[in-house]
């Protein structure tokens, strides 16, 4: 059947009509084109939002607090509801049991000198917990430790882009800098994917309350839900909600005031949002390809019919019905994977392309499922061997003479 | 070599049957040249396409051979085809997209002969035909009379025992039809059977034995000479 004969005989006819054959063919490799093309936008959406999640620990409940918009038990709206280090040592001491926890005070645009060189980066009073809730990945020196906080210490951990803008490559580790006009030592430095995360300059927390803050403020919070499942982070969730409107005054409509994300439960819902996304991607890439194999079984009904004396003539040289059958299905299954395999090409080599101009905080790396592409493929050849199959039994079943006697 | 005995065949009608060979007895021996005429309707070319088994038959019994072809399989039938007869059909039938050479060929690619030797071959045959400059040549570049001489070639180059004409000289001139004439006499004389299907008298002439069919029934058989010319609904006319 695959000899060298079989395809010359399909060379001959895929060639025979070639505007006919083109049109075919970029109706399956469109077909691909397209499903691959948005495969590829569905991944790298995926992909986008995966990586903003990356910086962050899955397991961690995020509170953060605003002005108040609600009036609630005599208090006017517009009310700054600010954490406090008490209101984290209630947390975690009377509402739940967490095995990590931070306050997070952020100062943003702080001026840092080393030497002659200077610039702006984001400034974060952390505590030990933080570099485990926010993923932090230590490339060399030290985190902060408990006694850095204790003690107020004037240390701080740096991110890549200090070092390169600063330090020109050198190691930061032991040497001063001077932030906001005060002196830190740098005990370690990380490298972190994200918008801010490389640019960070870390200190304790207490340090950057009593020099920066002035107060116990401590901005917002990050505690960790530790192995609990989806039911129990949001249980944490809702007593901490509960206990935060509780002690400040805060009407429990008031979205604002109070924020409390679980990222656990943020996390399941983007899943299940790319899960949509991907079945959406499938539907439509489904009936891409049943159009596809449509248009293959239409030209090969019309290919069949047009031949239908040739068949007569071939049988009547010798041909058996299976001879014929076999180069009708062949040349359907050619001509669809042939079409269909740069239909892939061209969406694979458009994505590659088109990749770096489509980074953003959201949308990365816009890859293609190389196993599904292909799988889809497949099922486009079988589309194509059964759509060639139909005309073929079909001509293979008229008798010699009737099929020389069709005009 | 061909006996058919008492063949019938009939063509389904809506309301019924059209009975078009009726009781056929005919012996046709190896080497002959054999004419079959008749008026339109009479079942000549329906008698050529069952001795070819590019039809079937009805009841009755044919032997090729000594063999028996009632009941043959698609396959079965493919084998003989592709073996036992050769096909010239009045309207060419070649294959638009291929080469001259390559539609000369083609009965030797179901028959598996290499590449190489089916070239050989091709080549060998168009030159007896005269017609080796015209090998690489579309269908569509040639005359009607090389059209023929090719399809002549198509059906010589298995090297059959009979050669089938049905009208092999209706699309021509007449000067035309006398050289595809002489051709088929050539092969004849190689040994092969011909067997013509035609309307014309003078093409009959030019062969051995004829048979006059009438309604599905052989009405006369004999020396091309001794034949009566046919009548004038038989005239000019084809199934």
């Amino acid at each position: 059947m695959f000899n060298r004969e079989t395809w010359i005989e399909i060379a001959h006819t895929v060639t025979a009509n070639p505007l006919r054959t083109a049109l075919t063919g970029l109706s399956v490799g469109l077909g691909i084109f397209i499903l691959v093309v948005m495969q590829g936008l569905g991944f790298g959406l995926q992909n986008g939002v995966e990586q903003d999640f990356a910086d962050e620990a899955k397991n961690t409940i995020w509170v953060r607090t605003g002005t108040t918009t609600l009036a609630y038990r005599g208090r006017q709206p517009n009310r700054y509801i600010e954490l406090r280090d008490e209101d984290e040592e209630r947390v975690t001491e009377q509402v739940v049991e967490t095995p990590a926890v931070s306050g997070r005070l952020s100062m943003w645009g702080s001026t840092v000198q080393y030497k002659n060189e200077l610039g702006n980066y984001p400034l974060m009073g952390v505590e030990p917990d933080f570099a485990e809730l926010d993923l932090i990945p230590l490339e060399g020196g030290r985190w902060l430790h408990q006694d850095d906080v204790e003690k107020e210490s004037k240390v701080c951990v740096i991110g890549e882009n200090v070092i390169n803008e600063l330090f020109k490559q050198r190691s930061p580790i032991g040497e001063y800098i001077i932030l906001r006009g005060i002196t830190f030592r740098v005990v370690g430095h990380f490298a972190k994917n994200g918008r801010w995360g490389n640019s960070m300059v870390y200190i304790p927390m207490t340090t950057m309350q009593r020099l920066f803050q002035g107060n116990d403020a401590i901005g917002s919070m990050v505690l960790s839900t530790g192995d609990r499942d989806l039911e129990g982070s949001t249980a944490m969730v809702d007593a901490i909600d509960g206990d935060l409107r509780l002690r400040h005054a805060v009407h429990p409509e008031d979205q604002r005031a109070v924020r409390v994300r679980d990222n656990q439960e943020e996390y399941a819902m983007f899943d299940r949002i790319f899960k949509g996304i991907r079945l959406f991607i499938w539907v439509i890439g489904g009936f891409t390809l049943l159009a596809g194999a449509i248009g293959v079984a239409n030209i090969m009904a019309i290919v069949v019919k047009e031949r239908t004396v040739e068949i007569g003539v071939r049988k009547a040289l010798g041909a058996t019905s299976g001879s014929i059958l076999s180069l009708i299905v062949i040349e359907a299954v050619c001509l669809t994977l042939i079409s269909g395999a740069l239909g892939l090409i061209a969406g694979v080599a458009t994505l590659n392309y088109a990749a770096p101009y489509a980074q953003h905080d959201y949308f990365t790396n816009p890859e293609v499922n190389l196993r599904v592409t292909v799988t889809a493929l497949l099922v486009l050849v079988l589309a194509g061997a059964l759509s060639g199959l139909v005309p073929a039994l079909r001509a293979v079943r008229i008798r010699p003479i009737e099929a020389l006697r069709y005009e | 070599m061909l006996n058919l005995r008492g063949i019938e065949k009939a063509y389904p009608l809506a309301g019924g049957t059209l009975p078009v060979l009726k009781g056929i007895d005919l012996t046709i021996q190896q080497g002959e040249m054999v004419a079959i005429m008749g008026s339109s309707g009479s079942g000549k070319s329906t008698l050529l396409n069952v001795l070819g088994l590019l039809d079937g038959f009805d009841s009755g019994g044919y032997d090729l051979d000594g063999v028996d072809m009632s009941g043959l399989s698609e396959k079965q039938a493919a084998r003989y085809r592709s073996q036992f007869p050769g096909f010239v059909f009045q309207s060419f039938k070649l294959i638009a997209f291929k080469k001259g050479g390559e539609n000369e060929a083609l009965p030797l690619f179901y028959q598996k002969v290499p590449r190489r030797e089916r070239q050989k071959r091709a080549m060998e045959m168009l030159g007896k035909m005269g017609m080796d400059d015209r090998a690489d040549h579309l269908p569509s570049e040639l005359s009607g009379g090389q059209k023929q001489r090719v399809a002549i070639a198509r059906a010589l180059i298995t090297e059959p025992r009979v050669i089938l004409a049905d009208e092999p000289t209706g699309a021509l001139d007449s000067s035309t039809s006398h050289e595809v004439m002489s051709v088929l006499r050539e092969v004849n004389g190689s040994g092969i059977t011909v067997i013509i299907v035609t309307h014309e008298a003078d093409i009959a002439a030019k062969c051995d034995r004829t048979i006059r069919l009438h309604d599905g029934v052989i009405i006369e058989d004999g020396r091309s000479g001794e034949v009566v010319e046919p009548t004038a609904n038989g005239a000019g006319s084809t199934d």
